[in-house]
């Protein structure tokens, strides 16, 4: 055998130490969120957190409770004005004490928003790279880092620190594809299972002083395997049809689709102009989360996710194209 | 600490403080043990008040934050032996991958003429749908705020909040995606114009939109 072929030899071997070095950590990563995925609705656990965005630090409290009564769970701002949203059987309720309103959102089913695997976010054609780090010590727990970095500009990244015995997560950070961080969220104390107090699940708001409004009707609602009646014509790479829901009967025009990368989720709005339905055109912000609505004769799209502005709006130009071609 | 920098505290709760002051006072709570230790008193008091015996939920919290955050520069590495050998050999078998791919992607295609489907995907510029004027001619319609802003946020979070629940992925697990509820104030609006439109149904964009 002459030095070439040797060369080359030696090339693919450490070609394939490298891949199966990269493919171990990924499938390691994956694993991990996955545990977390299971951990983060069927534990118990509570603490308080810091919020950190924009400069801006929030201190809130969550108790997430898993029993024979199904999942409750309570959060609520300790700093600031409060506002909590109560997460129960009975469905979603939000109360924002400073705007005076009560949202209340029934039960979604949302059995047809398939579980995709996680293999489907770590491949060439979605754009995420999965990674697992070193450990941290988080309000007194051991964690684990899984980083989760975006390929491109249409979505974010993610670095969880991972309670090292149950997966539960004690520290998240939302990145863009810079890796520079958009928000973060750490606990400052932690409580699992049975060193929960189950009296923090009640809440001290009265709905009766609130606006009280109802989401969407869910009467009219059907969650559809059907094809939408408006889809982009062209989506960001590695995004697909999630989930499709649509009103039924004189309820008026409301269509409402999923789009998802795996990791990433971008809701679809189409309504009826109305006073009750109206939104302002163009970009809006609520936390971490972008929208971007355009009007298109009667009907108003808007487009929401917790993903770059660039990708709601083109959504949002996709989805304007679609209607007018109907 | 200034009577000054005590009232820009107490403001800072109450959020009557304008967004540049409190910005540099946010930044200050991260570098400035007795601030920081006053606000959380601040908070103290106000949590006794609001709903005695909640002492728990704050006590420490200038320790706990300014240890998590000094932890935070500095997590601890389990890299192994192993692992730091690998690296140097991991980042020549990087560098070989790179080298073989950027072959394969310069390689001429047969049967092709030059440009024909070359649309790059890698970033949004290059996006073929990425473009913010592409519907019909953009009439021009400022953002409407004041009194309608509050019906805007409604709409917002209600949106938000049906979002919340049908698109759990694994990005964004139970309370994660709730958290910009409590968070957020009232959604913002950006100063955006020229997209704020309403477009013409017969623009010459549309009749070449091509159906996926």
């Amino acid at each position: 055998m002459n030095a070439l072929p040797r060369k080359a030899w030696l090339f693919l071997i450490l070609v394939s130490i490298n891949g199966l070095a990269t493919a171990g950590d990924s499938g390691q990563a994956r694993e991990w969120l996955e545990r977390m995925s299971a951990a983060m609705s069927q534990m118990s656990y509570q603490g308080t957190f810091v919020y950190v965005r924009d400069g801006e630090v929030e201190t809130m409290r969550i108790t997430h409770v898993t029993d024979d009564s199904g999942i409750r769970e309570r959060l609520y701002s300790v700093s600031g004005p409060h506002r909590e949203v109560i997460r129960d059987r009975k469905g979603v309720r939000c109360v924002l004490r400073d705007t005076a309103s009560v949202f209340e959102d029934q039960v979604v089913a949302s059995s047809y928003f398939p579980d995709l695997p996680l293999s489907v976010i770590d491949n060439n054609n979605v754009g995420y790279r999965l990674q697992t780090g070193g450990q941290a010590r988080i309000a007194g727990h051991t964690a684990r880092r899984v980083t989760i970095s975006p390929a491109d500009n249409f979505r974010y990244g993610y670095d969880f620190w991972l309670e090292e015995n149950t997966g539960l997560l004690l520290k998240w950070k939302l990145i863009d594809a810079d890796h520079q961080t958009i928000a973060k969220l750490m606990f400052t104390d932690f409580a699992i299972g049975s060193a929960v107090n189950m009296s923090e699940l009640e809440s001290d708001s009265q709905p009766t002083d609130f606006v009280e409004m109802k989401t969407f009707s869910q009467k009219n609602t059907v969650v559809t395997g059907s094809h939408p009646r408006w889809q982009p014509a062209r989506l960001p790479p590695g995004f697909q049809l999630a989930s499709h829901s649509h009103t039924t009967g004189d309820g008026g025009i409301y269509e409402h689709t999923v789009y998802s990368d795996g990791l990433a989720a971008v809701s679809v709005y189409v309504e009826q102009q109305g006073a009750e339905t109206a939104v302002n055109p163009g970009e809006s912000k609520l936390g971490t989360n972008n929208a971007f609505t355009r009007r298109q004769g009667t009907l108003q799209i808007t487009v929401i996710g917790e993903v770059p502005a660039v990708t709601v709006k083109a959504i949002a130009n996709e989805m304007a194209r679609s209607v007018a071609a109907q | 600490m200034s009577k000054e920098s005590l009232e820009h505290l107490s403001g800072l709760m109450d959020g009557e403080l304008s967004r540049e002051a409190g910005s540099f006072l946010t930044r200050r709570l991260f570098s400035d043990e007795a601030i920081c230790e006053k606000w959380e008193r601040y908070h103290l008091i106000r949590d006794c008040i609001r709903q005695p015996g909640s002492k728990q939920l704050v006590t420490g919290l200038s320790i706990k934050l300014s240890k998590a955050l000094d932890a935070e520069g500095a997590p601890t590495s389990t890299a192994s032996w192993a692992r730091a050998w690998l690296k140097p050999i991991s980042g020549l078998a990087i560098a070989a991958s790179v080298a073989v791919v950027a072959i394969m992607v310069t390689a001429p295609q047969a049967g092709r003429s030059p440009g024909e489907g070359d649309t790059a995907i890698a970033s949004p510029a290059n996006q073929p749908f990425v473009s913010p004027n592409t519907v019909g001619s953009p009439v021009s319609q400022a953002a409407s705020f004041g009194s309608s802003q509050q019906g805007n946020s409604n709409r917002l979070n209600a949106y938000l909040l049906r979002h919340n629940q049908m698109a759990r992925t694994a990005g964004r697990q139970g309370f994660i995606s709730f958290v910009p509820i409590v968070a957020t104030a009232t959604p913002s609006s950006a100063e955006a114009t020229e997209d704020i439109t309403e477009t013409s149904v017969s623009g010459p964009e549309l009749e070449t939109a091509e159906n996926k």
